[in-house]
């Protein structure tokens, strides 16, 4: 079949393989960091928008953590990045940082809601238990909530990550290659296409690349999970 | 030890409790029966401040645990705006004045410079702060609220190491000794989701005991729990009283209430309808409310 001989073809020639290969580490890298600042930024969100149910103070801050939700949530993350790169962070040389930015700022939005739902989802009766031998509301929340918190939050915070993952393929919409990067797996196989004529055998080498990297973050958090939940088996 | 003075809860227009005078002296057990709804559970919270109260006072020893209530300090009222005016413009004598603000609440949000620095000063030297005051008054809940993500024996030792009350070694023997007493010593490295009902209400009480608390609150401790666990929390309660422990206890166990209690409470709708001893409540209640109750009950 010419599907198999294509295939071969491309992870015979190093050339057409180190696309491949290229954009399988762009795409791992420009994910990582980018749900770093996701999980950085979504975990401040959420820690404020908690926070500012009972102290006035926070409450400013907390009403800019719900615009930014509400906004990022609200618009399709292609616009998101036509935004970023091409008006805000119009730079010459930073296209990349600023696609990385972009995803690192989507992902946090919806990170903040599944950790704000996380420490919510927490029984009431924890942080009465801890605030009535005397903890103050910080050491509770660092000490009995939030270990609690990040368990019930693990699955979705994976599910995230998976997102992010493949949203990264639509980078190739604000241009062919970003500096002299190819960005994402996508973005090679667009660039495979060119050499060998056709699209069928570069695209389901790419899903195939995709489909192990997410079956393999999902075995990773499946393990961390069964870790984190030793406490209710025991 | 704990004193309430005057008392009320609103949430939202909802009146919890209203007007509530309560002394708790020294090794006293107080029990507080009332049917469900009648502000009970709300005023053993708003003894440490897990509801916040809406007017009245309660004090810890010498210490106020909530804001000052004007209208509880004459010497506080006759610094206010409206007492002048009164004194003034309505030649109203001083006592008059004083009872006309109390009984219809005349003090405004503004009562001039004098009167904010009388409240402040008043607060300033009495109150001491929640965190530090919840050291020593242990609690129970209903539900336990162990912490789930610790083991029993961090559980324990938790708060008073994090308090810097005692070194690590210290609570860890503490919790080791009063376990052993529980006889649940064995269960130290389990976590909560691994106890029965009872146990984990019987821990919870050692947690709040390894504090070396001057007052235990207990909200329906036994409420949650199945019939065959009720006797074993109910027993290390018994053993607490004989120990000499001051007690404040909501509860629905009659003949448990008659046994350690030196006092009776019945509420109803927010307030105190009736005190007296066990055996004044439960063999000749006054109030008909009271009587109706414990025809129910008993």
């Amino acid at each position: 079949m010419n599907l198999f001989k294509d295939i071969y073809k491309i992870l015979a020639t190093p050339e057409l393989r180190n696309y491949l290969l290229e954009g399988f580490k762009n795409t791992l890298a420009v994910t990582l960091i980018a749900a770093g600042i996701g999980l950085v930024l979504g975990f401040t969100v959420a820690i404020v928008k908690i926070f500012a149910m009972d102290n006035r103070k926070l409450k400013p801050f907390a009403v800019i953590g719900n615009i930014y939700t509400t906004v990022i949530r609200g618009t399709p993350i292609t616009l998101q990045l036509f935004i970023m790169v091409f008006a805000i962070l119009a730079i010459p040389g930073f296209k990349v940082t600023a696609v990385i930015l972009t995803f690192g700022i989507n992902s946090g939005a919806y990170v903040s809601e599944n950790i704000r739902a996380g420490i919510l989802s927490v029984d009431k009766g924890q942080m009465e238990a801890g605030r009535s031998l005397g903890l103050s509301k910080y050491k509770t929340m660092t000490k009995i909530i939030m270990p609690q918190a990040i368990k019930n939050v693990i699955p979705a915070i994976g599910n995230e990550f998976i997102a992010l993952l493949k949203e990264t393929a639509i980078v190739s919409i604000v241009g062919s290659t970003v500096g002299t990067l190819t960005f994402d797996l996508n973005q090679a196989t667009s660039t495979i296409n060119k050499t060998i004529a056709n699209y069928l055998a570069p695209a389901v080498l790419a899903a195939g690349l995709y489909l192990g990297i997410v079956y393999g973050i999902t075995l990773l958090i499946k393990k961390f999970e069964k870790r984190l939940r030793a406490s209710d088996r025991n | 030890m704990i004193e309430i003075k005057n008392l009320t809860k609103k949430f939202d227009d909802k009146e919890i409790l209203s007007g509530i005078n309560l002394t708790v002296k020294q090794g006293e057990k107080v029990v507080i029966i009332g049917s469900s709804g009648s502000g009970k559970s709300t005023l053993l919270r708003c003894i440490n401040q897990l509801e916040i109260p809406t007017s009245g006072e309660v004090w810890f020893g010498n210490y106020l645990l909530t804001d000052v209530d004007p209208y509880l300090h004459e010497e506080i009222i006759k610094t206010s705006k409206t007492f002048q005016k009164l004194i003034n413009k309505n030649s109203l004598d001083e006592s008059q004045a004083i009872e006309a603000i109390q009984a219809q609440k005349l003090l405004k949000h503004q009562e001039g410079k004098e009167f904010k620095k009388a409240v402040k000063a008043y607060q300033e030297k009495y109150h001491i702060g929640i965190d530090q005051a919840r050291q020593k008054i242990g609690m129970c809940f209903q539900h336990f609220n162990l912490f789930n993500n610790l083991t029993v024996m961090d559980n324990l030792i938790l708060a008073p190491v994090e308090l810097k009350m005692m070194t690590k070694e210290e609570a860890v023997s503490k919790a080791s000794e009063l376990l052993k007493r529980i006889g649940l010593y064995d269960k130290k490295d389990a976590y909560p989701s691994k106890l029965s009902g009872g146990q984990k209400q019987r821990i919870a009480i050692v947690r709040s005991l390894c504090m070396n608390p001057s007052v235990m609150l207990f909200d329906e401790p036994t409420s949650a729990l199945d019939p065959e666990m009720v006797g074993e929390v109910l027993e290390l309660m018994k053993e607490l009283a004989t120990m000499g422990m001051t007690m404040v206890v909501v509860t629905h166990e009659m003949r448990f209430a008659k046994e350690i209690a030196n006092r009776i409470i019945f509420m109803d709708e927010g307030k105190i309808l009736e005190e007296g001893t066990p055996q004044e409540i439960f063999n000749n209640p006054k109030n008909p409310r009271t009587k109706d109750f414990l025809s129910k009950v008993l």
